[in-house]
């Protein structure tokens, strides 16, 4: 029977998941996705984790935890930096030691430190020690990383066209063509944060559904974003920081949104400076109307919903700037 | 016959009921407490309008907000189902002279709207945290045995303000003991509270914000004097507190109402027999999948009228589909 090795839909998920699906499944291991996240996933990552930790980090438990009974290995790397001279947020950093602490009874964990930061002279080693734990021969784990880097260029580029892996599953938001669209808005903040339809209680369909076009910094090319990260003053030394700041400046020069919805979740770090620069380069610089969402744990979607009804109220208001207004909303 | 609008807010801590002529002239206002139960809350609020008007009136449009909004609407049948921040922003436009900012808080939620030329151009609303909002200035009153209709008075009366941690409402709380328990007095604690509070709404919502005049200050908590003049001190400027501050939001929903009739919309108000009907919510927890969705039902005189809470919409959507069956 194949091995099972099971990848937590949480926190790099969907920035990395095709990666390392295809690099498992060539080397001959079954790959097991723990459910989108619910409920039931939530309570548990919750009851789970240190009470200091930020709701990502509690939702990963949660889906480690959903995983733990059904596989071989979990999938938990330690991913320290994955750029030169960057890191990743530090919870990241220790996220093998937290899942291990925390949780009782797990399978091995994959837990392979990625360290980039000096140089990306170990890459290779790297790869193979995510490999050993499925097989020892050295060329099939070359070449499944090949395969898996294809395969990840392809999500990369559907990611470019609109199609954002909404827990996982790709929904189609290329809708530059539809006529009716009310208004453009920009999403930003941390991929997990997004895309994950329950922690962002389905920001993304709700938006849809008051015709909103939606663009993501992933639709921005990569380039462009680092063009811009480098005009900033000190270099942004948080991988996740540098792509934010960096099309924050990108929709404040081009000005091709009504607005940015920044989605962070409470107390995080990271989000404490980016979200601040990102705003000023947003809306002071851009003129660009700015809304902050925090979440958490609360499932309530009354304040969530106020928020946005009232941002995309206002949006229409200043483009159309009379008193017209739909009745619901 | 006298044409009239009708705006409902349903907040976490009051539920107002405005009513409002052709001629933007208020007919009724009432402000209550909506002490947990919101429908109960819609039909006392329209008993008391009911009450309070002599003549015959016809009601064009109904308009509701607040965090209740969605609720009241199911039960009066409302045509304008609008966020507070809008509702507010249209009171202050129509009943302020160039109105720039309005600080407004409510029970559980503070916001910030600022206007430039006529238009909401920006506005915040506290996190997730609801520090220094009226519920909590209820709570210290209640727990200091003061009436909140005194609260503010008293902090008038102080002549030198003690520090109080404003950031969590937690830690002011304790902060307030702490302070009471080394002797200060009560004015001089209040007042330090509402120093806290003004300091906290101004570092949390106004951070970066151009805080432009007129200054508006409405929702329930501008009642309190106290908190009014730490505004006044903190910004250096006049504060305007509007006749109608109370009730604002259901003001702008009169408002927005009228200007939905003017499009020649019909309304769907169900007239004022709800007040005679029996209201029954039901929660049930779906357990269909992981998400166990808390799922509520509204039952009007038993009768199935509303249903939502679920994420995947099977039962808000079987209603839908009950109600046309009848229809």
């Amino acid at each position: 029977m194949a091995i099972k090795v099971g990848i937590p839909r949480g926190l790099w998920f969907y920035d990395y998941y095709p990666l390392w699906k295809t690099f498992y499944e060539y080397l001959g291991a079954e790959v097991v996705l723990s459910r989108p996240t619910n409920k039931q996933i939530l309570d548990m990552g919750v009851k789970n984790t240190v009470d200091e930790a930020c709701l990502p980090v509690k939702v990963f438990h949660g889906h480690v935890i959903d995983l733990k009974d059904k596989v071989d290995y979990i999938f938990v790397p330690k991913i320290m930096s994955v750029y030169e001279k960057e890191y990743i947020c530090p919870k990241f950093c220790g996220l093998p030691e937290m899942v291990f602490h925390s949780i009782k009874d797990l399978p091995q964990l994959i837990d392979v430190e990625i360290n980039f930061n000096k140089s990306r002279k170990n890459l290779e080693e790297t790869i193979y020690k995510f490999g050993y734990y499925i097989t020892r021969d050295k060329e099939k784990i070359k070449k499944a990383y090949e395969k898996a880097l294809e395969n990840y260029s392809n999500y990369k580029m559907k990611l470019r066209n609109g199609y954002l892996p909404i827990d996982g599953k790709f929904v189609d938001f290329n809708n530059k063509l539809d006529k009716n669209i009310r208004s453009r808005i920009a999403i930003v903040g941390h991929t997990y944060n997004m895309y994950d339809s329950y922690t962002s209680m389905n920001l993304f369909n709700k938006l849809k559904k008051d015709k909103v076009d939606i663009t993501v910094p992933e639709m921005i090319d990569f380039e462009i974003i680092n063009k811009y990260a480098n005009e900033l003053e000190k270099k942004m030394f948080w991988s996740f920081g540098r792509k934010l700041l960096g099309s924050s400046m990108y929709f404040a020069q081009v000005q091709n949104v009504d607005g940015i919805i920044y989605i962070s979740s409470f107390g995080c770090g990271i989000d404490s400076i980016i979200q601040d620069l990102f705003e000023r380069n947003a809306r002071k610089q851009g003129k660009i109307p700015f809304l902050l969402l925090t979440i958490d744990e609360h499932s309530g979607e009354a304040g969530i919903n106020t928020r946005i009804e009232a941002f995309l109220d206002m949006i229409e208001w200043r483009k159309r700037n009379e008193g017209n207004l739909s009745a619901h909303g | 016959m006298k044409n009239c609008y009708l705006g409902i807010d349903v907040g976490s801590v009051s539920t107002n009921v405005v009513l409002m002529d052709d001629n933007k002239k208020i007919i009724s206002k009432i402000y209550i407490r909506t002490n947990g139960k919101p429908i109960d809350a819609v039909q006392r609020g329209l008993r008391e309008v009911k009450s309070q008007i002599k003549e015959d009136i016809n009601v064009k449009a109904v308009g509701t907000t607040g965090s209740g909004r969605h609720l009241a609407s199911t039960i009066i049948g409302s045509d304008v189902v609008k966020n507070e921040i809008t509702a507010h922003g249209i009171a202050a436009l129509n009943f302020v002279d160039g109105v720039r900012t309005i600080l407004e808080i409510g029970g559980q939620d503070s916001k910030i709207i600022l206007l430039k030329d006529g238009i909401i151009n920006d506005f915040a609303m506290n996190t997730v945290c609801a520090a220094g909002t009226g519920s909590f200035l209820d709570r210290q009153a209640a727990r200091m045995e003061i009436d909140i209709k005194d609260f503010g008075g008293l902090a008038l009366e102080s002549k030198n303000s003690v520090r109080i941690a404003g950031r969590c409402a937690v830690f002011a709380e304790s902060d307030m003991i702490h302070k009471q328990q080394l002797g200060h007095n009560q004015e001089d604690i209040i007042k330090g509270l509402c120093d806290a509070m003004v300091r906290n709404y101004l570092n949390n919502l106004a951070k970066g914000k151009e805080i432009a005049g007129p200054v508006v200050f409405q929702g329930g908590v501008a009642a309190n004097v106290g908190i009014k003049k730490s505004f006044e001190e903190a910004l250096g400027t006049q504060i305007f507190v509007p006749p109608h501050y109370d009730v604002m939001g259901a003001l702008g929903c009169c408002l927005l109402a009228k200007e939905h009739a003017a499009k020649g919309n019909k309304t769907k108000f169900q007239g004022f027999d709800i007040i005679n009907s029996g209201y029954d919510v039901k929660g049930i927890e779906c357990c269909d999948c992981a998400n166990m969705c808390e799922v509520i039902e509204i039952l009007r005189d038993g009768q199935l009228t509303a249903r939502w809470g679920d994420k995947c919409g099977k039962w808000s959507d079987l209603v839908k589909s009950d109600i046309e069956r009848l229809a």
